[in-house]
């Protein structure tokens, strides 16, 4: 079951390595097989058992897998200890506000839009 | 007798399961450690990091090294990638219902994200080609790496920014949205993977599948149409 759902992402994959040659050189394999993926389930109407368990099974590990590319950091120590201040100060400062901002937006649209289509006799505002 | 010690030891640091080894023990000592103390600094893709990068400077083995040998995993991250597509059907509905709101959120709060850090970077004095690599670094590392590489940056930089903007968004995004009240799962997964792509999305996950849902389809999103409007918006500035 696991390898059946398996084989079905890696060839999602694939098909979107595929297509990113030939003609959506600006999108990732990976990114172009979600979106393939997605169409497919959307056709189908259901997410099989053997995709549903390969795609938990996966999703898991995740930050397991993002551990070795995040290790590349050792390379480039140099070049970054010598804009730290400016490399880091914007990073953090600049994720931290657009974070919290984008919570917040987010949070206040669907508010707004509750109260507005379906409002909610239990709470009131 | 004697036994070659030293040439058992190279022949093990060396094998190419070596670099597995260490990734697997120390991404699970770090788990164990996070789920007895529930700090929030043991996050396992930072902490993991430093581990393996202690052990290697240890042993005196390079990147290029410990890289092939975990390319089986690095190879995984596709399907991944694709995997998300899971958790966004099954939602399909919820995001539906919200399709103004994320629409929105997707482009202030990313114009904000990538302008913000340009910004900064200019005022606190980062060169031109720092500015051009940290740009995309809101969005996950394949596509950061392509833009980086197309508007003057570095591929493999911006894969270490856009790391480093992963990490920080896992530590304090969680808290930061509980201290700005933000409460409901769909605008907390959606401000993590907006800003915060692969490892937002990771921490997202964590909190539930809705919140991971949001996070899969902010991070797709963001990723999209960076790849798309970020080089066009750096060409008619230039």
């Amino acid at each position: 079951m696991l390898l059946r759902g398996l084989t079905w992402l890696v060839l999602f994959q694939l098909l979107g390595t595929a297509l990113n040659h030939l003609i959506l050189s600006i999108l990732p394999g990976p990114i172009i097989g979600l979106v393939l993926l997605m169409i497919y389930l959307m056709v189908r109407g259901e997410v099989s058992e053997s995709i549903s368990l390969a795609a938990s099974s996966l999703l898991r590990y995740l930050p397991l897998l993002l551990v070795p590319p995040a290790v590349g950091v050792m390379v480039y120590a140099g070049q970054i200890a010598n804009d730290f201040w400016a490399i880091v100060g914007s990073l953090v400062l600049s994720l931290m506000i657009s974070l919290t901002f984008a919570g917040w937006l987010m949070q206040k649209l669907i508010d707004r839009q509750h109260t507005e289509h379906q409002p909610n006799p239990r709470e009131p505002s | 007798m004697n036994l070659d010690w030293q040439g058992a030891w190279l022949s093990v640091i060396h094998h190419p399961l070596f670099g597995i080894a260490i990734t697997l023990g120390a991404y699970q000592l770090v788990l164990a450690g996070y789920e007895k103390t529930r700090w929030v600094f043991l996050q396992p893709v930072l902490v993991s990091m430093l581990v393996v990068i202690g052990v290697l400077v240890a042993c005196g083995l390079d990147y290029a090294e410990y890289r092939k040998s975990t390319d089986i995993l690095s190879i995984l991250l596709g399907p991944a990638t694709v995997a998300l597509a899971v958790p966004l059907y099954l939602n399909l509905r919820r995001i539906r219902q919200l399709f103004w709101p994320v629409l929105t959120t997707l482009v202030i709060g990313g114009v904000l994200a990538t302008g913000l850090c340009v910004a900064l970077g200019w005022v606190l004095g980062a060169d031109h080609m720092i500015l051009m690599t940290m740009a995309p670094k809101s969005v996950t590392s394949p596509i950061a790496m392509l833009v980086a590489e197309q508007i003057g940056g570095v591929a493999a930089l911006a894969a270490v920014f856009v790391l480093i903007t992963g990490v920080i968004g896992g530590i304090f995004g969680p808290g930061l949205l509980t201290l700005a009240g933000v409460q409901s799962p769909e605008a907390r997964g959606m401000a993590l993977g907006l800003t915060a792509h692969a490892v937002g999305t990771s921490a997202a996950l964590q909190e539930g599948e809705e919140c991971g849902a949001f996070a899969a389809l902010a991070m797709s999103l963001m990723g999209v149409a960076t790849a798309l409007s970020l080089p066009l918006a750096v060409s008619l500035v230039a």
